[in-house]
């Protein structure tokens, strides 16, 4: 009886907190599970387990401005699986979800990497930034949150945050 | 066929010729779009160790202009709330020479006259760095629809695109950002030219 109603005030306690969550929000996360998941029908796999944990992690230590990031990567996949860049730049066009605007696209021919940037509105002060990097054996999906201060960088250098973002963390994140 | 048909006739071929004449020297209006083909840049993007795209087109311009707030701002906001996009589309090379002037030609062949000119053409022979700025006005000779600008470095080559009207005269609150390469105090081209010579 002590446990059960332990259980129903843990359930009434969540339930008040995701009431106060905003709807877009949650809208969000569905996308990137959604787009997670597309990615995984690609290459037939899951991605790294934890990523929740890696991108609680990650939150700790993302550049001021940025935030709310999320992260899957996908480790040991198969090029060969990989859709052709037309292909696949126009299905994840159709996937990351209304508003997201292609912004930066970073090809580079030594490592094979392809490096996809979306940028969308979040709210009326914020804005939501989605960023797909695909090696030859290793995928990384991230989305995150900045303010308007950190999206002017990017908008102020667009060539080099895309080229760092490609190299190495997205936003200055570190991956 | 009497006198009178045969000069209908040849009235009638003077028209058609005098219209297809007049159609060659004024560009459909289909032309006149200042929006570059770089797509067909394949041939160059195969050479280069890296690719960027920008893509800043009218919706990610009004989101930029919503930060525009400073006192700073003011001349960059002016042009940018009249755009229709800024493209940028730039390559990294391994080493010097590894492309030329040959692979630029896809874009100098849509800036041709008479709609598009180009303005200003500066070489820095110690850097080795070639700007060329080209203007897109319409045939009437009204506000100016666009803009590109070709900084060509020995390992770098960036092509950028502005569509919609601008002021010149504030560009220059626009230099390094966006993609928009630093033009800095560049001479102005001594005679207008639409086509490229071959230079470097």
């Amino acid at each position: 009886m002590r446990h059960r109603s332990k259980l129903l005030a843990r359930a009434i306690l969540l339930s008040v907190i995701l009431q106060f969550l905003p709807v877009t929000a949650l809208a969000g996360d569905q996308e990137f599970k959604l787009l997670v998941d597309r990615v995984s029908a690609y290459y037939q796999k899951r991605p790294l387990p934890f990523m929740g944990l890696l991108s609680f992690i990650g939150n700790c230590f993302t550049p001021h401005g940025v935030s709310h990031l999320q992260m899957a990567i996908f480790e040991d996949v198969s090029s060969d699986q990989r859709p052709p860049e037309e292909e696949f730049q126009s299905s994840l066009e159709g996937l990351v979800g209304p508003g997201y605007l292609p912004f930066v696209r970073v090809y580079n021919s030594h490592s094979g990497e392809r490096t996809f940037i979306y940028a969308r509105e979040y709210g009326k002060k914020n804005y939501d930034m989605l960023i797909v990097s695909m090696e030859r054996t290793e995928a990384v999906i991230m989305q995150m949150r900045l303010d308007p201060a950190a999206l002017r960088d990017w908008v102020d250098e667009p060539v080099s945050r895309g080229r760092d973002s490609a190299h190495g963390g997205g936003a200055g994140v570190p991956r | 066929m009497n006198v009178t048909q045969g000069k209908i006739h040849i009235n009638a071929a003077l028209i058609l010729a005098g219209a297809m004449l007049l159609g060659a020297f004024n560009p459909p209006a289909f032309a006149q779009n200042p929006k570059l083909d770089i797509k067909n840049l394949e041939p160059l993007a195969k050479k280069a160790s890296e690719v960027v795209d920008v893509n800043l087109d009218g919706t990610l311009l009004k989101l930029a202009s919503k930060f525009m707030t400073d006192e700073d701002d003011k001349e960059g906001l002016e042009i940018i709330k009249n755009l229709k996009g800024i493209y940028v589309k730039n390559f990294e090379f391994d080493k010097p020479g590894e492309y030329s002037q040959a692979d630029v030609e896809a874009i100098h062949e849509q800036l041709q006259r008479p709609l598009w000119s180009r303005i200003v053409s500066a070489q820095s022979k110690k850097e080795g760095e070639t700007t060329e700025v080209y203007l897109m006005t319409p045939s009437d000779g009204g506000t100016i629809l666009g803009m590109a600008i070709i900084d060509a470095e020995p390992r770098e080559l960036t092509i950028v695109n502005i569509v919609g009207p601008i002021d010149i005269e504030k560009l220059s609150s626009l230099e390094g950002k966006m993609g928009i390469p630093r033009l800095g105090k560049l001479e102005p081209a001594k005679k207008p030219e639409g086509q490229h010579e071959t230079q470097k």
